[in-house]
């Protein structure tokens, strides 16, 4: 029995081996394939690419990374029929850095990406769409992330938009239909499905980028979801502090939470008020019902994509562009490149649903994104890629083992782009500043503007991730902390370690540097990372043109 | 002239019969024509006619007849008319004959290895890549006299392009011509004919930088032609410089014409010379023991692409050259299109003399013996080539077995697509209409380089700042 069976596979290649020979010898005979008998068909000649990708979105308040809230039936369900990533890991923590990592698949030093107010022309390098087109496909983004269309001129005081690095070689490139809130930013992109009701006959890439988790959270989402884990009477605190006469807004946002460091609200330098449980778990179910609503949204597209008979004949990655942290350090925001920012959920559909369920302890990285879906529809990944094709990992072949160390850049720094812009944005709306503050706010805009030159901030803070350990090195510490931002809001000089290490498996909310009780480690990790350092510098190296060149004589 | 077309048509039938059945596998008699393809111990003459471009050899189609006896060789030998140069001048691409690899694996990319005057280091093979093994060692190990007759300059025994000679000549200084390599060529020759040999000959004589010693007669120039120029190696050079300065030169049709007339004298002066020295192996009677390899380093440019001279580009003016190899005693030829590259040149020598590489060099060769398409086997490939000419520019080529050729600028990341079918003068640039295509092909490239050793996305291309060592770009910056 046995033995009869074994031979099958023998017999069955023979007669593989028979048929192609056969095959062979008639087109040789006709010279010229038969259209009839024409090789199967590469993937990219009829498998569609779509790319959720989800601002701020936190893997862990999902269910299939065992979030305890039922806040993504929806994303759990597609991944019970994808790959799920439980450490996939971002170069960067802020949007449009992180993101056009995911989309050239370099790193951000070497794809310019370097700030949000680099233009079009500054980032050269090779995009997912880009390549896809050359493949006949239809690309199109409908994106409600303002990090995509955003720019503020400092001098008008105004948003601009000086030509979107992101939308080069998008055939469409839209922000989404308003939302209830009268707004396009920061709502489920639900554009994309008009997109794709006038568009599912074609071979098409959509990018779906989605900025509603951003902070203020679920300030667009509307009832009764919004408040659906509110804390039953509870009241924000910040409408109960009498220093804040001009906030009436439910919604936690970035100038409540800018001035919360270690759960103290700060005002006039002062902490004010200490953030009482209740109020975490307020801000967390604001957090959480964005999730829900998002989750809500990726429901509604899949429907759409059975009804249009899409799904099995689309690649679907979600990706979240990065999380954000809610409080686990005492720090609110995407500031610094902690585990609730940098980790991030990934899922991989494949069309026919092969690998559904499986979980890849592995580390992984946004770089790791476009080799992988290039890679499977079977093109070729650009020579500059960065990152690696993931599929032999997911097929779990021999040595495929991830990205054991993952590099992350925390560039620019949020310092900076408070220089550049942010600031004055938030002048201009001119409410959030007490009279003592707006005064030191001047000085420390000045400061932050003699220290930065545009577009050249020092080296950022850098850091390397294993499953076990993430080290973070801060290469102009001094600087750090003389215009750190919490050191400005709280009137204290900040003080930063030489080296930060921190244990994962045993602190993944990494509260305690354990750098001195593992030199050993410290000293391997800090010398890849910067080796790693010193590799993207060098590739961004330009010489002056005055520079003297030195062109070999003849002969 | 109908006659002889009639003659090579039977001798092709009769080959192609001869192919058929070997195809087939039947014991027929083979003709007495065949030919053996294992030559060990015979002698082998291994010339380089320096920037000889394809276009202006007869054999290879040229109209007038200025090549008649390198044609004689090509009719009775095997003519391989899609012979592609790894390199468009003369350093890097000879160097790849006498190593079987690409130049920036032997590493003679330039004259100089450092350029930080006054601290220049001029390139040299036992420095750069003291591992590899060139052929002229290969060939004395087994036992051959080894002489190399050269015009100096590109091949120059300082470099060390002498590396396994029993004797080098090159006279320093020079863009030397065959009217003096020759003499030196039979002079060795008399002293060794009765040992097994290698002869590496070669002249400047159709080079820019080289003119006939008895000066030009003008016998191709259109009468009444107004000489601006009048053909010399300074004018030469001027357009040389000139194009390179200004990244194109302004030569009227007329220009051109002269210039091409120039280069045709050259060439049939040349020939001519060709034609002496083989009567005087004739004389020697050292013909029937004599294998022939002829060929060039590169072409040249005359304006098809708005430059002069060579080096700085890869179109085929430049890469495309003829290889003529010629077996003893063989009276009847065939002519080879697949296309093959001059990385092939060292292992079908080897292969035809029966030696084998060293063992600790087993592995060096890029390139594949050439012998089986003597037997009508096909060994058509993709074939690469590179200039990193003068630290000016840095480029790389692809070429398909179907004809489509990606040109990678990459201190600019530039590219140029073209169907060599459609268009074989490369004036269409396809890399808008043809996305896709040069897409893959930039992939094949890098993925080529990668592949021996070379990440071409491992360092920044900086015009004049790009050496082989690293030490050359800070020594710049400190200036």
């Amino acid at each position: 029995m046995m033995k009869y069976r074994r031979s099958r596979p023998v017999i069955s290649s023979l007669l593989s081996a028979v048929a192609l020979l056969s095959y062979v010898t008639v087109t040789a005979a006709s010279g010229e394939t038969s259209p009839g008998a024409a090789a199967p068909k590469a993937r990219h000649e009829n498998t569609n690419v779509i790319l959720i990708s989800l601002q701020c979105l936190r893997a862990d308040h999902l269910g299939a990374y065992g979030y305890k809230r039922n806040t993504s039936a929806n994303i759990d369900r597609l991944a019970g029929k994808s790959v799920l990533f439980e450490n996939a890991i971002s170069q960067a923590n802020l949007t449009p850095i992180a993101q056009m990592s995911v989309l050239t698949s370099q790193y951000p030093r070497v794809n310019g990406m370097v700030s949000f107010e680099v233009t079009r022309d500054m980032v050269t390098a090779r995009t997912l769409p880009e390549i896809l087109k050359y493949y006949g496909y239809t690309t199109a983004a409908t994106v409600s992330s303002p990090e995509f269309f955003m720019r503020f001129d400092t001098a008008g005081g105004e948003l601009i938009n000086p030509g979107d690095v992101f939308s080069r070689s998008f055939d469409y490139f839209g922000r989404t239909a308003r939302g209830p809130e009268g707004t396009s930013l920061r709502v489920a992109p639900v554009d994309a499905f008009n997109w794709l009701k006038n568009n599912s006959d074609k071979k098409f890439f959509l990018w779906i980028g989605s900025g509603l988790l951003h902070m203020p959270y679920s300030a667009t989402v509307p009832p009764p979801y919004k408040t659906m884990y509110d804390p039953p009477g509870y009241t924000p605190f910040w409408k109960k502090l009498p220093q804040l006469q001009g906030i009436n807004d439910d919604a936690p946002s970035y100038d409540i939470f800018s001035r919360v460091y270690r759960n103290e609200f700060y005002r006039d330098f002062k902490p004010v008020y200490h953030l009482t449980e209740e109020d975490i778990n307020y801000v967390t179910g604001r957090y959480d019902a964005g999730v829900y609503y998002t989750d809500q949204f990726i429901g509604d597209l899949m429907k759409l994509l059975d009804s249009l008979k899409l799904t099995e004949k689309t690649l679907i990655v979600l990706q979240s562009m990065h999380g954000d942290d809610l409080g686990e350090n005492g720090l609110y925001f995407h500031y610094d490149v902690t585990d609730p920012v940098v980790k991030n959920a990934l899922l991989l559909r494949f069309p026919d649903a092969e690998f559904g369920g499986k979980r890849i302890r592995e580390q992984v990285q946004g770089l790791d994104v476009m080799p992988t879906i290039l890679g499977y529809l079977e093109i070729p990944a650009p020579h500059d890629a960065q990152g690696a094709n993931i599929l032999p990992l997911i097929k779990g072949e021999k040595g495929a083992t991830g990205s054991s160390e993952v590099f992350i850049d925390r560039l620019p720094w949020w310092e900076y782009t408070l220089s550049r812009w942010y600031l004055e944005m938030q002048s201009a709306n001119g409410k959030e500043f007490s009279p003592a503050e707006t005064k030191e706010l001047l000085q420390y805009q000045k400061t932050l503007k003699e220290s930065f030159t545009q577009l050249g901030y020092p080296p950022g803070d850098i850091a390397v991730r294993t499953l076990e350990w993430k080290l973070i090195l801060r290469k102009n510490r001094e600087l750090l902390e003389k215009l750190s931002w919490w050191g400005f809001i709280t009137g204290k000089r900040q003080h930063h370690e030489d080296v930060e290490l921190f244990d994962l498996k045993n602190d993944p909310m990494e509260k305690i540097n354990v750098a001195g009780k593992h030199p050993e480690t410290v000293s391997r990790l800090k010398k890849t990372l910067l080796q790693w350092d010193a590799s993207v510098d060098s590739k961004k190296v330009k010489y002056a043109p005055a520079e003297k060149r030195m062109i070999i004589p003849y002969p | 002239m109908k006659t002889r077309s009639f003659i090579t048509m039977m001798v092709c039938l009769a080959l192609s019969l001869a192919i058929a059945g070997v195809s087939y596998g039947a014991e027929k008699k083979k003709p007495t024509a065949e030919l053996s393809l294992k030559y060990k111990d015979y002698n082998l003459v291994f010339v380089s006619f320096d920037a000889l471009q394809a276009a202006h050899v007869s054999s290879l189609g040229y109209p007038k007849k200025v090549t008649p006896t390198i044609d004689e060789m090509a009719k009775n030998g095997f003519n391989f008319t899609n012979n592609i140069s790894v390199a468009s001048w003369t350093v890097p691409a000879s160097m790849s004959w006498f190593t079987g690899v690409y130049p920036s694996e032997h590493k003679l990319t330039n004259k100089f290895a450092v350029f930080n005057p006054p601290n220049n280091k001029l390139s040299n093979l036992k420095e750069l890549s003291p591992n590899l093994v060139t052929i002229a060692e290969v060939l004395k190990n087994s036992g051959y006299a080894t002489g190399g007759f050269t015009g100096n300059a590109g091949v120059s025994g300082g470099f060390g392009y002498g590396q396994g000679f029993d004797q080098y000549f090159f006279d320093k200084g020079k863009f030397g011509s065959m009217g003096v390599s020759i003499p030196k060529a039979l002079d060795w020759l008399k002293a060794n004919k009765d040992k097994k040999f290698f002869m590496f000959l070669h002249g400047y004589d159709m080079h820019g930088q080289n003119v006939p010693a008895e000066g030009f007669d003008y016998r191709f120039v259109e009468k009444g032609y107004d000489k601006k120029f009048t053909g010399s190696a300074q004018e030469q050079e001027a357009l040389r410089e000139e194009g390179l300065e200004k990244g194109s030169v302004t030569l009227r049709d007329e220009d051109v014409k002269f210039w091409r007339a120039i280069y045709d004298e050259k060439i049939q002066r040349t020939d001519a010379k060709f034609k002496e020295f083989l009567a005087e192996l004739q004389k020697l009677g050292l013909m029937d023991k004599t294998i022939f390899v002829l060929t060039s380093d590169h072409g040249t440019e005359f304006y098809e692409h708005k430059r002069f001279d060579h080096g700085f580009s890869l179109y085929d003016e430049l890469i495309h050259v003829p290889l003529i190899i010629k077996l003893p005693k063989q009276k009847s030829g065939k002519v080879i299109k697949d296309q093959i590259t001059s990385l092939d040149i060292m292992p079908t020598i080897l292969d035809l003399l029966d030696v084998k590489m060293p063992e600790k060099a087993k592995t060096q060769l890029r390139g594949t013996s050439l012998v089986p398409s003597f037997k009508g086997k096909a060994v058509a490939k993709e074939v690469y080539s590179e200039t990193d000419y003068r630290q000016y520019t840095y480029k790389r080529s692809i070429i398909t077995k179907e004809g489509w050729k990606l040109i990678y600028t990459l201190e600019n990341k530039s590219r140029e697509l073209y169907n060599l079918k459609n268009d074989p003068k490369e004036l269409k640039n396809l890399v808008e209409q043809e996305p896709k295509i040069a897409y893959e092909l930039e992939q094949k490239l890098f993925a080529q380089f990668k592949s021996i050793g070379n990440d071409l996305n491992a360092k920044q291309w900086i015009p004049g700042l790009n050496p082989v060592y690293d030490s050359q770009a800070k020594g710049a910056q400190k200036k």
